[in-house]
């Protein structure tokens, strides 16, 4: 367990100056445009903004899923713009927990292999243990009953719960999640909220994006982006512990 | 506990069985043809060598005049030789059909079964023959017209004809060893009797041997010690007395039809390397589209934190797997086609076929080309997806892929005058060059060898009439013995039917090598020098023509025997007894290189050497009507024999000009069947390969027909949409096939012409395959898209639309 | 949950109609009782409950929710991309779910445009000829006609500078702008769209509605989905929708009906 983190600490995400430009129909789009951001171990970050505002693409230059055209990146001390793709994809797979939308898990693998894969491909593989761990994983989210279905035969709020179990795998610091209520009914949704909230509770640090309202107030820190640029962030210097009372209350 | 990523691999297998059956069934398609070829191509080889050892060949064969048992017991000690056996040969006809007589070749063999040489192997019935009993050899027991326990009626030369009953059919490996004509194929039909029925039907006490078979110790291989050893027993003979006529020799391997047989190996491995490039390319495909429908799982392992060397290993470990499962199901597959395949080839070749057996290297073969094949097949396709950004992958959208327009699609795009849907249908049919390109290449190939097996046929036909070119005449009659020109032309001529007779002159000769040895027999063919019956293909140098002197023209098979030999050379020959110079002139092109050594002069100049006055035996008669049908040759041949008989003219032999030509043509009809086999193999591989092309681009678009749904296409005109791009393929593979038909046609026909004829072949060309090709394409391509077409006919638009 | 639907009476229906006309008691769509339920291995989930509405000639109507709330399920019902568990859907007189897949794709060509949210352009055929296309499948306006037509509707898009391009060789609004032209193609009474600007930015957002605000008044009916409030507010009416119940129907205040 992390000791409380503290904003005059190093931050485990510092961005500056990011700059991505995507070739969309041979006239280049800026997708972000000079972005500046430090984010510190222990927050519950929220990041809302309309549709083709960044914020996906934000997303990706943090998980390292996508690369960014200028500027500089690091996140828990690596230097992002400075990694190959091999170097980012064992780097994210050991560091980052990633959540999409659309929960991908792999449609062929019951949900135990799913949560133990990111283990097998990058972590500290061993038959027994590695099992072991997931299914403790899946115990944390409420499934460990569904542990040999495949992911087809289980509800789209459940999938969503695999996939954190998932991105928790190799016991990453951050946690990084696209619109993971986005596909949910509001029971869900809140679910997996209340989930994001323990995590925080735990020592991760956990970056959503998503424009539900409800949810995002409730995060610890709030940034709006507009056309590639933050254009709000309630960033308060505090304390994880006071940010968690906050939440509470 | 297995690891989750292999489970992955076997999970993907087994979740899209559809799939995975057409990638595995593109790979096996291969491996099975690969089996097959690897199979006939070992077992013919090896059996056709084996089989003909295994028969104790003779490798010296001395025709004499009639010797006795104590002359051969004295040859026995001679220097290399192992075995010596005397046998009697005599040439008589038999009644095949009420009035038909066709030519019978008989060899007498001891009552009890101490023959070693030349040893036969018997398929059914009795061996060896007894009193007035005949065993048949199988190859031509067609024309023989009679079963086991039947009586056949045989005309010797003396014009006596005797029943004998069939007691047995065997297999000669021997057949066409020595005969110096056209060997193998155009042999007569070979009959066995034994001493005692030899006496009963010749009648001359005591019987006496007028061949001379003789193995040798050692190499038995060696062409220039087996005529040191001839000639060293052929001394022995004439100091004791004896007389020899020819002499020939033969390897203890060397089966007569050897020379076919590697023909037909070129042929297997062509194809074979042909297979296996065009299944490498269905894998290609196939496997192309496969990455592309895991781009997004690709994606999401990519974000789970894998590397690139794990995402490559876990394709190639799938492809490892499916490699795996097609090569079990190819290798037995293969056998029991091979197998089956090869015993019609084994009765075609007259090869001693010695029954299905394991072969390790075949499947050594077929499992090691199914395990790296694919791989290196699948290698581009797997490199390239593993390569896409983590991005790209979960969107869905390659962005290199976009806003790049090359000249070909500018010139689609610019296409005017279609409705939209023809217009969607051709733009797809290019919307994927390189699975276009893939498909179409494995199609175009199969297209074009199953075009090219027509053309070779053709090839092989004309090839057959080139052949009947030096049997122009409709009848060949062979007299028992010599009788004057002027009075059998006379009698012919009376014959109501009859148009032109031409005596021939026919002799048997031993060249004389250049160090005084004696060599090979030459068969000797002497038309009139004007003659009208023979019109000859040449290979180098002219035909005899009026004015020569001693002139002689030879076929093929003095090219590849003896390449020194030139136009313009002189070529010593022993005739009857006597040794004369003769003027190489020409070269012409016959049977191959299978067939003897064969020569010809004019009648005028072969007469002036043998100081013969003016009689024929031989005779070629030509009727007034132009091309007579086989039956009315035969008529003509009847009415000819009467004649005779009723002239009291003794008939050795009377022959049609179409039982020559159609003998010759049997052995390159089974070379065509095979071929046609394989190249309906190719066909097929092709076909699966524009099967799965379809599929996958149908597959692939599902999106897009829910949104020509949405917008308001029925089911016909899915369907129509689907059919118009496969078709589209189907014709253009046609066309391709059609360009590459002509150079395939040309390296099939030559590679199998200069096994066989030691030259390239004169190629012709026929719609049939062509056309045939045409239909068969569009129909198949039909096929091909009529079932993906159905499939998407039956999706609604909502499963369509969540395939995002 | 009271039904508002049913208490709405034709008569409050704006109608900013060019040519006057005033929309009929009439009801051209009309979902009676509309049930969905989805059934996967993971166990049943009803999308649509009890669903009742009408929608009248000339209406603007959009409908909110959230994600998963069952907006795009209700649409689908009446573009017969899906069909109900219970119940049935009028459009036009025709109840529209006995139809067949073929009929239906037929009928869908002739009386409705759909817009979906990623534009859906075919993209091997040009601009211009994913507008004739429809033209080509349903055969109503003459061979000779469909071209002009087509341009003519791009030109009302602000397109028909990009007739030739390819749909990848413009951007996303320019596709949407398409996509729309290719709804209007064979002049169908009802225009049905799915998250027309849920890919957009908000100024291109704005460009697209601004195309249906037009086809509005030259008598078109719509029906958009929309997660983005400020848009929905600018129809003449709302319908709002949570967990596949319809929770609100309510016309608009004047800032649509200037």
């Amino acid at each position: 367990m992390d000791s409380p983190a503290l904003p005059d600490r190093q931050p485990i995400i510092r961005a500056r100056q990011v700059v991505k430009v995507y070739p969309a129909g041979g006239r280049p789009v800026q997708a972000l445009k000079g972005v500046n951001l430090d984010v510190y171990a222990g927050e519950f970050v929220a990041i809302q903004g309309k549709s083709g505002a960044g914020k996906t693409t934000l997303v990706q230059i943090l998980t390292g899923v996508d690369r960014l055209t200028g500027g500089e990146v690091w996140v828990d001390g690596a230097a992002l713009h400075r990694f190959d793709e091999n170097q980012l994809a064992f780097w994210r797979g050991r560091n980052v927990g990633v959540i999409f939308q659309s929960f991908y898990l792999m449609p062929t693998l019951s949900i135990l292999d799913n949560v133990v894969l990111p283990i097998d491909l990058c972590g500290d593989y061993h038959p027994r243990r590695s099992r072991e761990l997931a299914l403790e994983l899946l115990r944390q989210v409420g499934l460990e009953e569904h542990a040999y279905k495949l992911p087809s035969q289980i509800s789209g709020g459940q999938q969503q719960r695999v996939a954190i179990a998932r991105a928790l795998a190799n016991d990453p610091p951050l946690i990084i999640a696209d619109e993971p209520t986005g596909r949910l009914d509001s029971v869900n949704a809140e679910n997996i909220f209340q989930i994001f909230q323990s995590l925080v509770n735990g020592g991760k640090t956990v970056l959503m994006v998503t424009h539900d309202e409800g949810l995002a107030s409730r995060a610890s820190r709030r940034l709006i982006l507009a056309d590639g640029e933050i254009v709000a962030d309630d960033f308060v210097p505090i304390s994880v512990s006071e940010a968690t009372n906050k939440t509470d209350d | 506990m297995v690891r989750p990523r292999v489970r992955k691999i076997l999970a993907d297998l087994w979740g899209n069985r559809m799939r995975s059956l057409l990638v595995i069934a593109s790979i096996t398609v291969g491996l099975f043809a690969i089996g097959v070829i690897a199979t006939l191509h070992r077992v013919m080889t090896e059996d056709l060598r084996l089989g003909y050892a295994a028969a104790n060949p003779p490798n010296i064969r001395i025709v004499a005049a009639p010797f006795d048992q104590g002359l051969v017991d004295h040859l026995k000690k001679v220097e290399g030789v192992r075995q010596a056996e005397g046998l009697r040969g005599f040439d008589a006809r038999l009644e095949s059909r009420p009035g038909e007589w066709i030519g019978i070749e008989f060899k007498a063999v001891p009552q009890d079964e101490t023959r070693q040489i030349a040893q036969v192997r018997l398929v059914e019935g009795k061996w060896p023959p007894g009193d007035r009993e005949v065993v048949i050899e199988q190859y031509k027991i067609a024309d023989v017209n009679a079963q086991i326990g039947e009586w056949i009626t045989i005309e010797l030369p003396s014009g006596k004809r005797r029943p004998l009953k069939v007691v047995g059919v065997v297999s000669d490996q021997t057949v066409g060893a020595f005969a110096s004509g056209p060997g193998f194929f155009l042999a007569p039909v070979q009959g066995y009797v034994n001493q005692e029925t030899v006496e009963w039907l010749q009648q001359d006490l005591p019987y006496t041997y007028n061949m001379l078979y003789i193995t040798v110790d050692g190499d038995s291989n060696d062409e220039t010690r087996l005529w040191e050893v001839a000639n060293r027993v052929r001394d022995e003979m004439e100091h004791a007395g004896g007389t020899v006529i020819n002499i020939a020799v033969r390897g203890s391997y060397d089966h007569p039809n050897r020379r076919y047989l590697e023909a037909l190996a070129i042929v297997l491995v062509l194809l074979g390397f042909l297979i296996v490039f065009l299944s490498g390319f269905l894998i290609t495909n196939t496997m192309q589209a496969i990455i592309q429908q895991q781009i997004q799982q690709i994606g999401i392992l990519k974000t789970l934190g894998s590397r690139r060397y794990q995402i490559i290993l876990l394709y190639m470990g799938l492809i490892l797997v499916f490699g795996a499962i097609a090569a079990l199901t190819a290798a037995p597959l293969a056998y029991r086609v091979a197998f089956q395949r090869v015993v019609p080839l084994a009765k075609t070749i007259n090869m001693a076929y010695r029954g299905p057996r394991f072969l390790p290297h075949v499947i050594l073969l077929q499992v090691g080309m199914g395990l790296l094949v694919p791989q290196l097949a699948a290698l581009a396709p797997i490199l390239q997806g593993s390569r896409i950004s983590v991005r790209e992958a979960l969107s869905g959208v390659r962005e290199s892929q976009q806003g790049r327009r090359g000249w070909f699609d500018r010139m689609i795009l610019r296409l005017r005058g279609f409705s939209r849907p023809t217009l969607i249908s051709i733009r797809n049919t290019f919307r994927r060059k390189g699975r276009l390109l893939l498909t179409l290449t494995t199609l175009s190939l199969g297209g074009a060898i199953f075009i090219a097996t027509f053309n070779v046929q053709v090839s092989m036909d004309r090839y057959v009439d080139m052949v009947s070119r030096y049997f122009l005449a409709d009848v060949n009659l062979t007299l028992a013995r010599p009788e004057r020109v002027l009075e059998i032309n006379q009698v012919l001529s009376d014959l109501p039917g009859v148009a032109y007779v031409e005596a021939w002159g026919t002799a048997r000769s031993e060249m004389i090598l250049p160090d005084g040895a004696t060599g090979e027999n030459v068969q000797l063919l002497a038309p009139p020098v004007d003659s009208r019956l023979v019109d000859p293909v040449m290979i180098e140098g002219r035909w005899v023509k009026s004015g020569d002197q001693n002139a002689i023209v030879l076929n093929e098979r003095f090219m590849s025997d003896f390449p020194n030999l030139r136009v313009g050379d002189v070529l010593r020959l022993r005739l009857n007894g006597k040794e004369t110079d003769w003027i190489i002139v020409g070269y012409f092109q016959l049977a191959g290189r299978s067939s003897g050594l064969l020569a010809y002069t004019s009648r005028e100049s072969l007469l002036r050497v043998i100081n013969q006055p003016d009689k024929a035996m031989t005779y070629r008669i030509v009727a007034e009507g132009k091309d007579l049908s086989k039956e009315e040759q035969e008529a003509l041949g009847r009415a000819i024999e009467a004649r005779m008989a009723a002239r009291g003219i003794r008939v050795l032999d009377v022959t049609t000009g179409s039982y020559l030509s159609s003998s010759a043509a049997q052995g390159f009809a089974a070379l065509t069947g095979f071929l046609l086999f394989l190249a309906s193999l190719t066909a097929l591989v092709g076909s699966i390969g524009l099967t799965g092309a379809m599929s996958l681009n149908v597959m692939e678009r599902t999106r897009e027909i829910g949104i020509l749904r949405a917008i308001g296409a029925t089911n016909r005109i899915l369907l129509k949409l689907i059919l118009t791009e496969g078709m589209l393929i189907g014709f253009l593979s046609w066309i391709i096939a059609v360009l590459a038909a002509f150079p395939i046609s040309k390296l099939l026909s030559d590679s199998i012409s200069q096994a066989l004829f030691g030259n390239p072949s004169t190629l012709a060309y026929t719609p049939t395959g062509f056309l045939l090709w045409l239909g068969a394409v569009l129909i198949l391509s039909a096929l091909a898209s009529i079932l993906p077409a159905r499939n998407a006919a039956r999706l609604t638009i909502r499963e369509v639309l969540a395939y995002e | 949950m009271p039904n508002v639907a049913d208490t709405l009476s034709p008569q409050n229906v704006p109608s900013n109609n060019p040519s006057g006309q005033i929309p009929l008691r009439q009801p051209l769509v009309e979902m009676r009782q509309i049930y969905k339920t989805f059934k996967s291995p993971a166990g049943e989930f009803t999308a649509l409950k009890n669903i009742n509405a009408c929608f009248y000639r000339g209406e603007f109507v959009s409908v909110v929710g959230k994600s998963g709330s069952g907006k795009s399920t209700l649409v689908n019902m009446i573009t017969g991309i899906d069909r109900p568990t219970s119940g049935s859907v009028y459009v036009d007189g025709v109840c529209i779910q006995e139809l067949g897949e073929s009929a239906m794709s037929a009928w869908r060509g002739r009386n409705l445009g759909i817009v979906f949210q990623f534009y859906q352009l075919l993209p091997m055929l040009s601009l211009l000829e994913n507008v004739v296309l429809p033209m080509d499948l349903c055969d109503r306006f003459p061979p000779t006609e469909r071209e002009e037509r087509a341009r003519a509707l791009l030109r009302l898009v602000g397109l028909e500078d990009y007739a030739d391009q390819l749909p990848a060789e413009v951007s996303g609004g320019q596709q949407q702008s398409a996509a729309i032209a290719r709804a209007l193609a064979n002049d169908p009474p009802i225009l049905i769209a799915d998250e027309p600007t849920g890919n957009l930015d908000s100024r291109t957002a704005e460009a697209v509605f601004d195309i249906f605000i037009g086809l509005r008044e030259q008598g078109k009916t719509i029906l958009m989905v929309t997660h983005d409030r400020s848009l929905a507010q600018r129809a003449d009416r709302m319908l709002e929708i949570a967990d596949g119940v319809l929770i609100s129907d309510r016309l608009n205040g004047e800032g649509s009906l200037s």
